[in-house]
């Protein structure tokens, strides 16, 4: 009996805690869809009218129209590269380079040390010298250092947790390097590599500074939302809490896709019907 | 089925030899084991075989075909590993057929094999299950399983049973033994465990750092092994050993007098020797008979059938097992001797036995 209702005080005073933590993002997805007036009220309103017509004036605004295609672009290409290039990178490292892989591993991780500030800077000039700047294709390629080296930083301990004799045994059966490494290790590493992709992709997504430095006019979102408060005399409250929920429905977006394609991996590593 | 040849084979890490200069021969379906302690490089030379660690030098080859350089996949050989390796990502019958269904062999062809494979060793009733449902038994069964399916040239297995409780691995041996019979593939299996080795091996190779130290039938391991090394590690109890020297036809170390069986060893009168003594082959005998040892008991090992009995003689250990231990206490003094055809002598110096 006891046991019950502790188990069920744990559960309210959890739910209590994930509602405070979530309160601020509801409540902006809340505001996404009032009216200004009914943002404004010196009493908050729970029960109001919902209206679109925010997200109509972010998806009409050809700033923040643009800014999300820029983000989708900028990011889809960069973590795509990265993790091409990243995730081959680390399961070499975790399979041939044992000794030297913590060296390695460091110099990885140091290039992660550094204020993105002190990148900044040089950057803007090189990419001026080379007529680079204000360029997606820029964007992409300072995203790279940060996709590339946290991919290999967070992939790499997920291969070394695939036991070499599973690809052995591979390896035994006629698979090529390339064979076991794309129907052995990458399904059995892939859930590990799942919060790899997340993490890297969330870190680009947010990244402000540098897109702010190295871009002017191919804005990507963060920028756009940083200087929406700017559109008008009024805040335009209700327009900043639409931005709000569509900066964060595409990393939920894409989590959602990843999951179902690594499901589809770790299947399609047993046997295809038809 | 084919016959195994290794010549010349070194392998080195950095500078440092682990296999210096083996040289092997193992027929057609013949059943060999790879003993020897643990760090002998009975795993190397198992995965030089195999394919998974190339060679520094010398030469392999499997049913004539030199394999020296020969990918994994293409030298005919399946391995079964002491953590079973089996993929975790796939049902039992997919770990299975992986193989197969790689190669593009038809789908109702690899269901048949996959039928006759899974009947033979148990397994119809979890195809459908993931790896990580299965106690370690039936993990290493599916293992076998699926190195059976490919129908190879040779079996490798690399310490199969080691990660198995007793019971369990007593079982799987008997079953690996008699799948070896029915299918008479060339079969090399690898343990550390010496009992293990005897009661599965047409052939043991012992090994030690690196080289081999003796090959033969286990009987030949056991009756008459080459140096002290291979009579130390082989039997249980192991070995006593004394320090002696022959004397007027007799081995002398201390209180203990063995006569030489005429013509067994090559001796000199005065040479300095170790004497080895197998505990199960010796029996008590009265006081004073021929070449009795005396001692007293400092320890009873209750065996059920058997007992094994430690007498101090000369002031160190000496055991021998017998049927007749019930009779006996700790402090009893007790007389027991070897029959005279299981001495063994071995020369100090060099630790080669002495056997002509
Ligand atoms: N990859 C490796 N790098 C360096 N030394 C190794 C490597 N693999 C094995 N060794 C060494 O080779 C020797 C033989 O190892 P192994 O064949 O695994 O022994 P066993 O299987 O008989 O226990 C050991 O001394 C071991 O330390
Ligand atoms: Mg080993």
């Amino acid at each position: 009996m006891v046991p019950l209702i502790l188990r069920i005080l744990a559960r309210l005073a959890l739910g209590l805690l994930v509602l405070i933590a979530l309160a601020p993002i509801l409540w902006t997805a809340l505001g996404a869809f009032k009216e200004l007036r009914d943002i404004v009220t010196p009493v908050p309103k729970l029960f109001f009218t919902p209206t679109l017509d925010n997200f109509a004036t972010i998806l009409g605004n050809p700033t923040i129209r643009d800014g999300l295609v820029n983000s989708v672009l900028v990011v889809a290409a960069s973590v795509g590269i990265g993790a091409l290039l990243g995730i081959p990178a680390a399961h070499t490292l975790a399979r041939h380079m044992r000794r030297r892989g913590d060296d390695i591993q460091f110099f990885v991780l140091s290039l992660r040390f550094m204020p993105p500030v002190a990148i900044a800077i040089p950057f803007i000039v090189i990419y001026l010298d080379l007529g680079i700047y204000d360029s997606l294709g820029g964007l992409i390629l300072v995203y790279l250092v940060t996709t590339i080296s946290t991919m290999i930083w967070l992939a790499t301990p997920a291969f070394e947790r695939v036991p070499p004799e599973i690809e052995e045994a591979a390896a035994m059966e006629g698979c090529s390097e390339a064979e076991v490494f794309w129907r052995i290790s990458l399904p059995v590493a892939a859930p590990s590599l799942f919060g790899a992709l997340v993490f890297t992709f969330v870190l680009v997504w947010n990244e402000l500074l540098l897109a702010l430095t190295l871009a002017a006019q191919n804005a990507t979102l963060p920028v756009v939302a940083a200087s929406i408060t700017s559109l008008g005399k009024e805040v335009p409250w209700g327009v900043i809490n639409a931005a709000t929920v569509v900066l964060v429905l595409p990393p939920l977006f894409f989590i959602g896709l990843l999951m179902g394609l690594i499901n589809s991996m770790i299947r399609s590593g047993g046997r295809t019907k038809g | 089925m084919a016959h195994i040849e290794c010549s010349g084979i070194v392998k080195s890490y950095g500078a440092h030899p682990v296999i210096d200069g083996l040289n092997l021969m193992i027929p057609d379906h013949e059943f060999v084991v790879f003993l020897g302690p643990s760090g002998c490089g009975k795993s190397t030379m198992l995965r030089m075989i195999a394919g998974l660690e190339e060679v520094t030098a010398g030469r392999i080859s499997i049913g004539g075909a030199d394999v020296t350089n020969r990918h994994p996949g293409q030298r005919g050989v399946a391995m079964v590993f002491q953590s079973y390796a089996l993929y975790p990502h796939m049902t039992v019958a997919d770990n299975i057929t992986f193989g197969l269904r790689r190669a593009g062999v038809p789908g109702p062809e690899i269901d048949r094999r996959l039928g006759e494979v899974a009947r033979m060793l148990g397994l119809e009733p979890m195809l459908n299950r993931k790896p990580k449902a299965m106690s370690g038994g039936q993990q290493q069964r599916v293992a076998m399983a699926r190195a059976m399916i490919k129908t190879p040239k040779v079996f490798l297995f690399d310490e199969p049973l080691s990660n198995l409780d007793a019971k369990l691995r007593e079982k799987l041996r008997t079953e690996i033994r008699k799948m070896h019979n029915s299918l008479k593939t060339t079969t090399i299996f690898v343990t550390h465990d010496q009992l293990e080795a005897m009661t599965i091996a047409d052939r043991i190779v012992l090994m030690r750092a690196g080289a081999i130290e003796q090959q033969g039938t286990p009987d030949e391991i056991f009756d008459r092994p080459a140096t002290r090394f291979v009579a130390d590690f082989i039997g249980s109890p192991s070995m006593n050993f004394r320090l002696g020297r022959i004397e007027r036809g007799a081995a002398v170390a201390g209180s203990v007098r063995i006569p030489l069986p005429p013509g067994r060893f090559a001796v000199a009168e005065g040479q300095e020797v170790e004497l080895g003594l197998r505990p199960t082959r010796m029996e008590r005998v009265s006081p004073g008979a021929e070449g009795a040892i005396t001692g007293r008991v400092s320890l009873i090992e209750n065996m059920g059938a058997e007992g094994q009995i430690i007498a101090e003689v000369d002031g160190a250990d000496m055991s021998f097992v017998t049927r007749d231990f019930r009779g006996l206490s700790i402090g009893d003094p007790v007389s027991f001797a070897l029959s005279p055809d299981h001495l063994h002598i071995f020369d100090r110096a060099t630790g080669r036995s002495c056997l002509a």
